[in-house]
């Protein structure tokens, strides 16, 4: 191998697959004369191509798809045609919301929105009903205080023996 | 992509199956010729054409146009190969399809020592293809038999130029080191 082979062999792929820019073919080009071992690499990658494509281009030329039309007919009647979702998923466009990159600042929002949700929900779940007086009696032997539950559920009774003191609720 | 494939895409997107068919006219020779070359098999081959179309139909609403149309169908086509290479059982080289074999153009070249060179060789080319990793194999059959350039397999695999050339020149090399009796220097 020649010392400019170094240069030019790293072009020789792209020479046989003409994506060489002009100045790179003129370079390939004027080397190959004077070079039988690149001339030789470049002849392997011809019969290689020749090895890989023959058998395909024959076997697509005689090839005649039997019924092959028929049979994807069937394949997508046997499938079913794209159900509500998929035309409902294909109509919305969905996908740029799926990419990785939007999908975590997406999921970072979403997860602290749910931390901030979550104390306040649990404040309004767990806050006991305000109650409201709805009736006190006063007598020389009882003092009776009534609440009814803002939720009309139950009713809270307090007695007092005396203006300030408690005896038992019921 | 020119006006009228966009406008069968379209029709294709909303359901309709003769839109479908159109596209099948225009290119199931082109899919056939990726299958083949990456299964070797006519039967495959044409299995892989149908399953091809058929999640065509099941996907286009997936096409958005941003890349061409047909290296998105060739994306699919080669994936559906490579995905049928790994289902099928490895069979002897000698036990393959006549099918598949080199079709000889004359009479004299059909003797049958000459018939079995062919096959041997075609047997053996099939092995060789076999021992490169699936992203090799998807782009040396896109480059060597359907002639797409090197952006277009970038396109068509989601990779980049530089890595198509690297993939390229180290899958030729591989199959020209196995095939070292077939191809200039082995000779």
């Amino acid at each position: 191998m020649k010392r400019e082979c170094f240069s030019v062999s790293g072009l020789l792929n792209k020479y046989f697959d003409q994506e060489v820019t002009p100045e790179e073919r003129s370079l390939v080009e004027d080397h190959l004369p004077d070079c039988p071992v690149c001339r030789s690499a470049l002849q392997s990658m011809e019969d290689l191509r020749i090895l890989i494509k023959s058998p395909v281009e024959e076997a697509v030329e005689k090839e005649t798809f039997p019924w092959v039309w028929e049979k994807i007919e069937r394949g997508i009647q046997r499938e079913g045609r794209p159900g509500l979702w998929e035309s409902l998923m294909s109509r919305l466009d969905v996908t740029p919301f799926l990419k990785k990159k939007i999908m975590i600042p997406v999921a970072a929002v979403a997860v602290a929105l749910i931390l901030m949700m979550v104390p306040i929900l649990y404040e309004k779940i767990t806050s006991y009903p305000i109650p409201s007086v709805v009736e006190y009696v006063e007598s020389e032997t009882y003092n009776v205080m009534i609440y009814q539950l803002e939720n009309q559920k139950g009713t809270v009774i307090w007695l007092f023996n005396g203006p300030e003191e408690e005896v038992s609720p019921s | 992509m020119n006006e009228n494939e966009a406008e069968l895409i379209f029709r294709c997107q909303k359901g309709d199956q003769d839109a479908l068919k159109e596209i099948f006219n225009q290119y199931h020779k082109k899919v056939y010729r990726i299958a083949y070359g990456v299964v070797r098999q006519r039967e495959e081959a044409l299995d892989i054409v149908q399953e091809v179309f058929i999640k065509l139909f099941r996907s286009i609403h997936q096409f958005r146009g941003k890349s061409k149309f047909y290296t998105y169908l060739y994306r699919m086509t080669m994936n559906t190969s490579i995905d049928h290479t790994r289902k099928m059982k490895k069979v002897s080289a000698l036990s393959m399809d006549e099918d598949a074999g080199f079709q000889l153009s004359d009479d004299a070249e059909r003797r049958p020592d000459r018939i079995l060179d062919h096959k041997e060789l075609e047997a053996r080319v099939q092995w060789a293809m076999d021992q490169l990793s699936p992203d090799q194999k998807a782009a040396l059959i896109f480059r060597e038999v359907e002639g797409l350039s090197y952006q277009e397999i970038a396109e068509a695999t989601g990779s980049s130029i530089g890595t198509v050339m690297s993939r390229l020149h180290y899958g030729r090399k591989k199959v020209q080191e196995l095939l070292k009796d077939y191809v200039e220097g082995g000779r």
